[in-house]
């Protein structure tokens, strides 16, 4: 680096020390852990820093498949799980689509109906264990609902969460195509539907994870997180939900660069933005509305196809800034995300990296250990004024749902992915084993030979939903959709009870998707290849 | 001589588009015409546009194994119409077992996570040269 800044362009002066931080007035600005505005820590420091869920980004092959894997990092000590749906899912489409044939289970697990559900939780303890969910919202929430409800498990007792992605999806994530007023509805029924019946569960999991990890920095990545929060918050109000009733159930799952005190620094402000937010802008009363649940994944794309070792270094580095930021869940990315699913190897290396720093280095014994340094709090500051300003900036464009269902907000992709290349490839932004410290081809061997196994497609999962669709009622599913497509019609009603139903009837995503599509009259088949299910 | 005219595409579900963006960018600012057909694509259409647009080159961007299986049925898709367009694979995912795999089958060149700037243009450069020379 020529210049001295941070990875989101924010000026740095060689040392820090008391004048920067003379205005910083320890009520306002930090507050104990435990108290507003929360920038020290969600929770009092007697309930322990140090105690995040552990957990992996998990899912391949059949649910079946994704089940043992499930109990294998369980028994290697996981406190959490988390698990993602392979793309042919995430796009709501059924493993027997033409266009998934080659997808099916190879970059998540395949869930395209109840059974599926039934498979992936069986015999996991879901009243005694935290279920993150990478999955499609209202389908992901109705399979566990129901999953659990079969076993005997409350829904009112299931912990966990469920990203919500009615912005960026189409863009930078998984692209589920279906219109913004139904994304944006599916998010809000699904929270609305939480906040009545499964009250400890975080339905609103905002994900700026994916979004980030296109290339935005640590400004650009929260901003855009606030803004569909807020559009959010405003729909959700708009209903007449009162803002007690969700707020409390909020989370953020942010990504963590390599930037090490940015990071740290933008997660404080992260807390203390939205306590701010809640109170002050949405009228929050209940401090428990005010304290932001923040858990992460490590950042993808730091890690580099050269010199997968290094992977493991970058992980440790970034998970050690986690636990000095005081998250409440961390993962840590595959060292071999970088070319394929995460194998167990690089599963196991992720959660013994996060025992290690829990047991062994005593770095989080201690709430909030860095607050106070002169150079944490500045960097805190100016990343929550440069965040809130780029919120404004954004608001003041006009509607930010108008905004994203015009493709607005993919222009700031394509900036931020090209930037990354480019910052890359001349070097700007240095990379151990890319563009500095490399190494000749033939000498790069070490974990090579990981990155040559690969996950087949699960023809296995393709055939099973073939057969499930020939075997089941197909007049009790005809009829459950029929269902949905009535609810789909009336944008007062939630939506959830009519996918639980349908899901229970025996009906797959890709049906309900087809319905809920063109009942907002976009194609019920994005590529036009399935026959309407009603 | 009209610039050289690429296909820039992606296959199936893959949603990873960085790179398919970035390669793009860079192949616009080496002078190239660049078709780009972004995400979702399947063999069939990635043929259709290539001979619809006269391109010189598919260029496919990987992020996930699902190109490993549809390169047999691009490949002979183009040889059934009987279109001679080389097509090159690239992506971060690339082991050197996949390049050599996708090089056995017909891929005319293949862009792993250690190619450069320099080498993706000056590659393409190349196939269409020779594939020009009558």
């Amino acid at each position: 680096m020529t210049e001295r800044a941070t990875r989101s362009r924010i000026p740095l002066k060689p040392v820090y020390g008391p004048g920067d931080v003379a205005e910083l007035r320890y009520d306002e600005a930090l507050g104990d852990p435990g108290a507003f505005p929360f920038t020290r820590g969600r929770r009092p420091p007697e309930q322990g820093a140090s105690a995040w869920i552990q957990r992996e980004l998990s899912g391949e092959g059949t649910p079946s498949r994704s089940n043992a894997q499930l109990k294998y990092l369980i028994g290697t000590g996981a406190t959490g799980i988390d698990v993602i749906g392979d793309t042919p899912t995430m796009a709501y489409l059924d493993a027997d689509h033409p266009a998934a044939a080659h997808a099916v289970g190879t970059q998540g697990v395949s869930l395209c109906c109840l059974d599926d559900y039934r498979q992936l939780y069986a015999d996991l303890p879901l009243d005694g264990l935290t279920v993150s969910q990478s999955l499609p919202p209202l389908f992901g929430m109705a399979g566990f609902y129901l999953a659990a409800r079969e076993r005997g498990i409350e829904p009112a007792r299931l912990r966990g969460s469920i990203v919500q992605p009615p912005f960026y999806c189409e863009d930078c994530g998984y692209a589920t195509h279906m219109p913004f007023p139904l994304r944006l509805r599916m998010t809000a029924d699904s929270i609305e539907f939480a906040s009545r019946e499964m009250p400890r569960f975080h339905a609103f999991l905002e994900d700026t994870y994916y979004i980030s990890d296109g290339g935005l920095d640590a400004v650009e990545e929260m901003a855009l997180g606030f803004v569909e929060i807020r559009h959010v918050v405003r729909e959700l109000r708009r209903r007449g939900v009162p803002v007690d009733a969700f707020a409390p159930r909020v989370a953020i799952l942010v990504n963590c660069g390599m930037d090490f005190f940015e990071e740290i620094a933008k997660i404080r402000a992260t807390r203390r933005l939205y306590a701010r937010m809640m109170r002050d802008e949405f009228g929050a009363r209940d401090p428990r509305s005010l304290a932001v649940n923040i858990a992460s994944h490590t950042s993808g794309l730091s890690l580099t196809a050269q010199q997968p070792v290094n992977n493991i270094v970058r992980g440790a580095t970034q998970a050690l800034a986690l636990a000095l930021a005081g998250v409440q869940g961390i993962e840590i990315s595959g060292f071999d995300e970088a070319f394929r699913t995460p194998s167990p190897e690089a599963h196991l290396v992720g959660l013994r990296t996060q025992q290690v720093i829990a047991l062994e280095t005593n770095a989080a014994r201690v709430a909030d250990p860095l607050g106070g340094s002169y150079y944490v709090e500045a960097l805190t500051d100016e990343l929550e004024r440069r965040i809130r300003e780029m919120v404004a900036r954004i608001e003041g464009l006009g509607d930010p749902g108008a905004l994203c269902d015009r493709g607005w907000f993919r222009g700031l992709f394509q900036d931020a992915m090209e930037r990354h290349a480019r910052d890359v490839r001349e070097g700007t932004r240095p990379q151990v084993g890319v563009n500095v410290h490399r190494m000749a081809a033939h000498e790069d061997t070490l974990l090579r030979d990981v990155a040559e196994q690969k996950i087949e497609p699960s023809r296995e999962q393709v055939g099973r939903i073939r057969e499930h669709k020939r075997s089941q009622d197909s007049r009790g599913v005809r009829g459950a959709l029929a269902g949905v497509r009535r609810a789909a019609g009336n944008p007062g009603e939630n939506l959830m009870p009519a996918i639980i139903a349908a899901t229970a009837a025996g009906a797959t995503i890709g049906e309900m998707a087809w319905v809920l599509r063109a009942a907002y009259g976009v194609p019920g088949d994005p590529f036009g290849m399935m026959e309407s299910p009603l | 001589m009209r610039p050289v005219r690429v296909l820039i595409g992606m296959l199936g579900l893959d949603q990873h588009e960085v790179g398919a963006v970035a390669v793009a960018r860079l192949l616009r600012d080496a002078g190239m015409e660049v078709i780009y057909l972004g995400r979702f694509n399947l063999p069939p259409g990635i043929v259709k546009t290539a001979g619809d647009e006269n391109a010189d080159v598919i260029g496919l961007s990987c992020h996930s194994w699902e190109y490993l299986h549809y390169i047999d049925e691009l490949l002979a898709l183009l040889r059934q119409q009987g279109l001679s367009i080389p097509v090159v694979v690239g992506g971060s995912v690339l082991t050197a077992g996949d390049e050599s795999l996708l090089r056995d089958k017909g891929v005319a060149a293949t862009f792993g996570p250690t190619s450069s700037a320099e080498d993706i243009p000056a590659a393409i450069r190349s196939l269409v040269t020779s594939a020009r020379r009558p």
